[in-house]
């Protein structure tokens, strides 16, 4: 634990261990999101499939670099991570990202992603809103992922038809804004 | 159906915890919410509990009352009048 930064994070008013609980829900629901997102893909397949692969796969390794980037900052507030896997999964501040019943509809398919996306959008928001001038850099590393998760949902909702994303491909390397706390 | 009416001693007995239902209370009506993964032993997103008024809580939320209305509504809040 970084002791200084706890308290300076308490000093300013935030609840940090609600804050740690937030972000280990949250942690969580990256990495089972992961694994959610893992099935999804491989099971996006034919000719609709194809064309929402590459987006599912930049999304689902996106939200693995998400848990990569949260756990550290977890410990330094004096947080861990449950030890057991289990536990882990079910205390997700998302739902599970399940495979649709019908695989081959790219409908239902779309809708688990863009709702996964969504609850993902709402999660960081709130981080952000709570730590925003307070805890420098949870707020910097939920506006960080907070951007990342935007742009996953606007990629599906465009292919859900509710209007152009405004946004193209990544092109090459991932995480545009969340790479910064991998390093 | 007549809806049944909650008073707060009452609400709070539906607190989600050892096995009770999550009741929450949103502008006088009382929401189950037993069934959202969201919703887990009485806890929501580590802030909220359940068996209490949140009226006050959703200006701050990241969602607005839509996502309330896919819970079933058991009763309303019954507010004392002095």
């Amino acid at each position: 634990m970084a002791k200084v930064t706890r308290e300076m994070v308490e000093k300013s008013g935030v609840n940090v261990d609600q804050l740690v609980e937030l972000l280990v829900k949250n942690a969580a629901a990256e990495l089972t999101t992961y694994y959610y997102y893992t099935i999804l893909r491989v099971n996006l397949i034919g000719l609709e499939g194809e064309g929402l692969k590459e987006i599912a796969e930049t999304a689902r390794i996106e939200d693995r670099n998400h848990f990569e980037a949260l756990f550290p900052r977890i410990y330094e507030l004096g947080g861990k991570l449950p030890g057991n896997m289990k536990d882990f999964h079910d205390i997700s501040a998302c739902p599970p990202a399940s495979l649709p019943k019908d695989p081959t509809d790219i409908k239902a398919m779309l809708t688990v992603l863009v709702n996964a996306e969504r609850c993902a959008v709402r999660g960081y928001t709130h981080i952000c809103n709570l730590t925003a001038g307070k805890d420098h850099r949870t707020y910097d590393l939920a506006l960080s992922i907070l951007n990342e998760e935007i742009e996953h949902e606007s990629w599906f909702s465009e292919f859900l038809g509710e209007g152009p994303s405004g946004h193209f491909l990544r092109r090459g390397e991932t995480s545009p804004f969340v790479s910064k706390f991998l390093k | 159906m007549e809806k049944r009416r909650f008073r707060k001693k009452e609400l709070e007995q539906y607190n989600g915890k050892d096995g009770a239902s999550a009741f929450i209370s949103y502008k006088g009506k009382i929401y189950d919410v037993s069934s959202s993964f969201l919703w887990q032993n009485g806890n929501h997103q580590a802030l909220h509990d359940a068996g209490v008024d949140l009226t006050h809580c959703l200006g701050q939320a990241p969602h607005n009352e839509e996502l309330l209305e896919r819970f079933p509504v058991v009763g309303t809040l019954h507010r004392r009048v002095n």
